[in-house]
């Protein structure tokens, strides 16, 4: 028994040395020494050469027109927990969230209203409802009104006048509440929510009624689609609408970029006082010059990595400025 | 589409057949060690032993390393290396993390980034990777001992001296310096606050000021390396393999995917050596690699080439509803149709996939990692297509194709002995494998083995479906939220770490460990027991039987053995393994993702 336990205890303190001693400042060694950047993250600068802007393979959220936007992250892009929706087919979650990003951009494929957005047909279909079409809204879509609680428990405490652990907690019951009594007070509107500077100086969010805008598209989009099934819409591509699996993948399909090209170069063209035409050339090059493929091509679909392109954007457009 | 399948695969046997080898040369102690490990194995080397001394050695071991586990993640916020002041976690799960490790599971709970410090990353987590593969390949090489009829099985200490030294220190090296080259992270410093292109992205703090990006990193090449190739699959990141910093680019997909099989399959190689039997090992090669080509086909043939049915069009349907107050007992409800949204799928489900892999990449990557014991991935199992989240489901019930180091082929010797004894049974002869008789002592320690698994599996997924536990955890409706429940116990007690990771199973630090965590500590401790006993039932019952086919005398080979070394045989396994597989694991099935697929899509709302 003794000889058992002291190779027991020599084998114990030896495997520890090697395999978190020594094994992993060897491997520090080599990258430090060889392999600096990417040992470190591969942290990449902005258009000043200084500062940090971003990790080349993290991606980041965009939100402004000019830029390219990444696909939706179930943590918000942040980088310090990664983490997925988790959301099977049978979810109503999931649908919803993608009807939701799909509302306020769905364009019409053919007809004579090609290429505008569904939007505003959206709202005005709003109106020809009854008046508190919201309160049935909510109670067919249950888990996506609970869901709307969820995301917004200030404001909705507000409203209610109840503690906001007690909408946290119970979000399903605080929902059939809510938005019965929203209907009935103001009818024919959505539910939005702004921030508000209140009488003592703080900032609250409270709920703010709206007959238009994106919120209304977003939400009402799916049901305003179940009473249009023949309306022939374009289709948008998978990955500017599904999240990724770490919340944080860095790339978009070159479809995807090319689907937000029209917003991108307007909001350039328009930033910069340029030529459209020639703004689109100089973006449909970084484009062309940033694209890459999975394998060269061999196992996947044309690539753009989001943050390389939108770096590339902020130092040559001032430039296509400048030259004008 | 079937490029990257067919590449992974490929590369892998052309490295495994040298490596087999290679690993067949170390454990008969064929080479030769310079002086000073030469002494060190001197040291603990304490003599041959027969198949009771070397599964106490092994017992021993175990519990030691779960004594200094424990201690590492307990002490955490005492211990160094702590640039982002991680805290005390909560002792439900430091109990199922010290398991959960002990048992090259490798289930998380929680999440690295967020959870542990790089301390708890390369001492408990980097050290477990490496010596419980080397464990599951020291109970293989014993039990391969026993069935040439060796004298002893040899001797644990120094097999898992072998197996950590040997083979897995140096492969880590290689494999983790083109981990670095390729992208993954080796640093000791902490998060990266990156300012944002776009100023105020992250939103403002307090004050006004644009918040910054926290770019968690750390020492991720180092463990990668070592969870891909012992069949570990811990990540360092929550998100695993699909986290940019774990895989940054098709290479390195193809290198971590190949890792993950790189060994289950040499140890085929170093099986068929050892014994001297090789057309053996080319049987069990053939049966396994039927069954893992057809989970990876499955996987991409329901998840790649499909679009997810959750945005698609939907016929309206009638499902017949129990309904005792109804005429006849049932009522019909209907489910009107469903207008599909305009969304361009031509790529598949992408729902919790990463573009940079390539289109067949995660339902390859989710066949091999439950084919074997690994666990990591590289997207959201849980996002998976109803029907295509049946592949890794199958990998894990089965637990036999590649399977895990050193233990996934420990797992498919007892369904060859159940298949030897069936067939022997079919012709009307006396059972026999390599020349030695399989009677009622062998049959009842490979039923032990065989039945842990649907039990540990089947028993608890029927506990948490109806209590609170399981029914307030689950992040999705109806039969999805009951896959989830299923997945994690089995693979808990597949030991192989990878979930449908919606499911809230995680307490946090000590200071989060509140009264309404009681469900989720009912998920720690649930599983840390699964977790133990489908280790080491499963190890040491077949240890009894190799060692008790040693003891018998050879039965000399005539023109009415029953061969197994033919393809008949092997027909015969893949018909066993299919069978009791199906026996034990079909009504859940039906209950979990094949209801799924059949039910109204979305669920409810």
């Amino acid at each position: 028994m003794v000889a058992h336990l002291r190779a027991c205890l020599w084998l114990l303190i030896l495997t520890i040395v090697l395999c978190c001693g020594v094994y992993p400042l060897v491997l520090w060694g080599i990258g430090q020494a060889m392999l600096r950047h990417s040992a470190e993250g591969s942290l990449v600068r902005g258009p000043d050469g200084k500062t940090v802007v971003g990790a080349r393979l993290i991606a980041q959220p965009f939100t402004s027109d000019e830029f390219f936007r990444p696909r939706p992250s179930a943590v918000t892009y942040n980088a310090a927990a990664s983490g997925a929706s988790n959301w099977g087919a049978a979810n109503p979650l999931l649908r919803d969230r993608v009807a939701r990003a799909l509302g306020p951009i769905v364009k019409y494929r053919s007809g004579a209203r090609k290429g505008q957005l569904v939007g505003e047909d959206v709202e005005t279909w709003f109106k020809e409802q009854a008046p508190d079409y919201v309160a049935t809204w909510a109670s067919d879509h249950s888990a996506s009104a609970e869901q709307w609680v969820k995301d917004n428990p200030d404001a909705v405490a507000l409203w209610l006048g109840k503690e906001v652990d007690d909408v946290k907690n119970a979000p399903g019951d605080a929902a059939k509440v809510f938005f019965a009594g929203y209907a009935k007070r103001h009818p024919r509107t959505w539910p939005t929510v702004e921030e508000a500077k209140a009488e003592d100086g703080e900032t609250v969010k409270r709920i703010k009624p709206a007959d238009k805008g994106s919120d209304l598209q977003a939400y009402l989009f799916d049901p305003w689609l179940q009473e249009h099934k023949d309306a022939d819409l374009e289709a948008v591509p998978a990955d500017l609408v599904m999240a990724s699996g770490s919340g944080l993948d860095p790339h978009i399909t070159l479809k995807n970029a090319l689907y937000q090209l029209d917003r991108v170069v307007s909001a350039w063209a328009e930033k910069t006082k340029s030529d459209p035409a020639a703004v689109r050339a100089a973006v449909e090059r970084v484009l062309a010059e940033k694209t890459e493929a999975p394998l060269g091509g061999l196992v996947g679909v044309p690539l753009v990595n989001v943050l390389e392109v939108n770096l590339a954007l902020t130092q040559r457009m001032p430039r296509l400025q400048a030259a004008r | 589409m079937w490029t990257l399948p067919l590449l992974v695969f490929v590369s892998t046997v052309v490295l495994a057949i040298p490596l087999g080898l290679y690993m067949s040369w170390i454990f008969d102690g064929r080479y030769r060690a310079p002086r000073w490990l030469h002494w060190v194995e001197e040291q603990i080397d304490v003599g041959p032993r027969n198949w009771k001394q070397y599964a106490v050695a092994l017992l021993v071991f175990n519990v030691a390393a779960f004594l200094v586990g424990f201690a590492i993640l307990a002490l955490q916020p005492l211990l160094p290396l702590n640039p982002d002041n991680k805290g005390m976690l909560a002792p439900s799960m430091i109990f199922h993390t010290a398991c959960s490790f002990l048992t090259n599971t490798n289930q998380q709970h929680y999440a690295g980034e967020v959870h542990l410090s790089y301390f708890s990353q390369l001492l408990f987590i980097c050290w477990k990777m490496f010596i419980t593969p080397s464990i599951g390949l020291a109970a293989l090489v014993a039990i391969i001992r026993g069935l040439r009829g060796d004298s002893h099985m040899g001797n644990f200490y120094v097999d898992l001296w072998r197996g950590v030294v040997y083979l897995f220190l140096p492969l880590s090296v290689v494999v983790a310096v083109l981990l670095i080259a390729g992208g993954v992270p080796m640093t000791l410093e902490g998060n990266a606050a990156v300012a944002t292109l776009e100023p105020g992205a992250m939103g403002m703090d307090g004050q006004g000021a644009a918040k910054p990006q926290e770019v968690a990193r750390g020492p991720v090449a180092a463990i990668v390396a070592i969870k891909q190739l012992g069949t570990n699959g811990g990540g360092y990141f929550g998100a695993n393999s699909a986290h940019p910093f774990e895989n940054p680019s098709a290479w390195t997909n193809v290198l971590t995917c190949l890792c993950i099989i790189l060994v289950p399959v040499a140890q085929l190689v170093m099986f068929g050596r050892m014994l001297g039997k090789l057309t053996q090992a080319v049987i069990i090669f053939g049966v396994m690699l039927v069954l893992s080509a057809a989970t990876v086909v499955w996987g991409i043939s329901y998840d790649s080439l499909q679009p997810n049915p959750a945005l698609t069009v939907q016929a309206s349907r009638d499902y017949a509803m129990v309904d005792p107050a109804s005429p006849g007992g049932r009522r019909l409800l209907n489910v009107p149709d469903l207008v599909g949204l305009p969304v361009d799928q031509s790529l598949g489900n992408l729902e919790g996939k990463e573009l940079r892999f390539g289109t067949s990449a995660g339902p390859t990557w989710a066949a091999f990692t439950t084919n074997t014991s690994n666990g990591s991935v590289n997207c959201m199992h849980d996002s998976l297509n109803p029907l295509a989240g049946l592949a890794p489901l199958v990998g894990m019930w089965l637990n036999c194709i590649w399977g895990g180091v050193g233990v996934g082929l420990i797992n498919f010797l007892i369904y060859l002995v159940v298949g030897v004894f069936l067939a022997g049974l079919m012709v009307g002869r006396t059972p026999e494998y390599l020349g030695k008789k399989v009677e009622a002592r062998e049959m009842k320690l490979a039923m032990l083995a065989f039945l842990i698994h649907p039990l540990m599996i089947l028993g608890p997924t029927g506990l948490f479906t109806v209590t609170d536990w399981g029914v307030k955890t689950t992040n999705n409706p109806a039969a999805h939220g009951f896959s989830e429940i299923l997945y994690e116990f089995s693979s808990a007690s597949a030991n192989n770490g990878s979930g449908f990771e919606g499911l809230a199973d995680t307490v946090g630090f000590a200071a989060d460990d509140k009264e309404e965590k009681v469900p989720q500590r009912a998920w720690d401790i649930a599983c840390g027991i699964v977790l133990i006993i489908s280790r080491f039932v499963p190890i040491i019952a077949p240890l009894a039987i190799a060692g008790s086919l040693a003891a018998k005398k050879r039965v000399p080979f005539t023109s009415g053995t029953l061969r197994t070394d033919t393809l008949t045989f092997g027909f015969v396994l893949l018909g066993t393994i299919l069978l009791l597989g199906a026996l034990t694991f079909l009504p859940a099935a039906v209950l979990g993702p094949i209801a799924e697929h059949l039910g109204p899509l979305p669920f409810g709302n």
